[in-house]
């Protein structure tokens, strides 16, 4: 008998009464969906998408490559980012690959920097002369022969060009840019 | 919790009542960039649309100029030409909608800049064109000069604009 007592006092604890709980599956959802505490949930949804809105906003741009200028580098159709933070302490770098901006920013040119401000640039037989030195370009996997007399850079001139020399140079955009059209350097 | 309620009520009042503002007194750069995005769309045309159709496209088109309009357009090793006149505008128009059979025309960044007078204005703008049968789109950058004339905003000058020089 006191076996059974016990039994009968503990039954509610370890078994609740089906007719008030929601089946074991529907609570795991409940809880993944909306979790313990849904007022926290809803701070925590608004923060999130707060804070996406701000990043891919202004810090981080998702784009989507479109060409063949960029290969074998970035191939077409695929999916980056440009930083628009990366030039916030120092200037931008020869071989940094960047986003330029036409009258704004939602569509853009994507090209490597090869000549810096004060430069000198120049296309012998497919190879980059910065200065009279040539550049040594280890992301240039196709062959070209690209001639194009030297070029002076201003102090505010950067030189760019995508890493696809194989096409005529007429059929390629490259050349000067100022420096307020970078918008960024690619993240990935 | 009242409170709460009130206030969010009269910000949302706020957010209408200037919402209403703008939209029945419009800055010239709003009324610059719809006119700018109502271009884009009548220079578009699909090969479904009708001779009929196609018409009042050509004919919409030189709504947008003026009657001295002059543009110029230079893609470096693509082309280069020069147009004088709503007239020229309207034939290169009908033109290009004899030679090919779909096309469109989006501005997805467009940048005003009113002059004092608030007379004449500037807009720098991407262009984005998609011919039918083309895989890639043509961007180029352009700069489009406006002119208030007889209350209207009209284009006067077009030139293009060397993003890499």
């Amino acid at each position: 008998l006191r076996d059974r007592q016990n039994a009968l006092k503990l039954l509610p604890m370890t078994e609740p009464n089906p007719s008030h709980a929601a089946p074991p599956a529907r609570k795991w959802l409940h809880l993944v969906a909306i979790g313990r505490n849904p007022k926290m949930t809803c701070l925590r949804i608004a923060t999130l998408v707060v804070a996406c809105f701000v990043v891919f906003n202004f810090v981080l741009l998702p784009i989507r490559v479109t060409g063949i200028s960029m290969l074998p580098t970035y191939k077409n159709h695929s999916i980056n980012f440009i930083n628009r933070l990366a030039y916030l302490w120092h200037e931008p770098q020869r071989g940094d690959v960047v986003g330029i901006r036409y009258a704004g920013i939602h569509v853009m040119l994507l090209k490597r920097i090869v000549g810096l401000p004060g430069e000198t640039v120049a296309f012998v037989h497919g190879h980059i002369f910065i200065d009279g030195r040539r550049l040594k370009e280890p992301y240039e996997k196709l062959p070209c022969d690209w001639n194009l007399p030297p070029e002076n850079l201003s102090t505010n001139e950067f030189f760019v060009v995508g890493d696809n020399r194989s096409m005529p140079p007429e059929d390629h955009t490259f050349g000067r840019v100022e420096r307020n059209r970078i918008v960024g350097k690619v993240l990935l | 919790m009242k409170k709460v309620v009130k206030l969010v009520l009269l910000a949302v009042l706020v957010a209408v009542g200037v919402w209403l503002w703008f939209f029945l007194f419009p800055s010239p750069e709003e009324i610059i960039r719809h006119r700018l995005e109502k271009l884009a769309r009548t220079v578009s045309f699909s090969s479904n649309d009708g001779n009929l159709a196609r018409l009042a496209g050509v004919a919409g088109v030189a709504d947008f100029f003026s009657t001295n309009v002059e543009v110029n357009i230079e893609v470096p090793g693509r082309m280069q030409h020069s147009f004088m006149g709503r007239d020229e505008i309207t034939q290169a128009t009908m033109y290009v909608r004899s030679k090919v059979t779909g096309l469109i025309v989006k501005f997805p960044d467009i940048d005003v800049t009113v002059a004092p007078g608030k007379q004449t204005a500037t807009a720098d703008v991407t262009l984005d064109a998609t011919v039918s049968g083309q895989p890639n789109a043509v961007v180029q950058e352009m700069k489009f000069t406006f002119q208030k004339i007889d209350g209207q905003w009209l284009i006067v000058h077009i030139e293009t604009v060397r993003t890499l020089s």
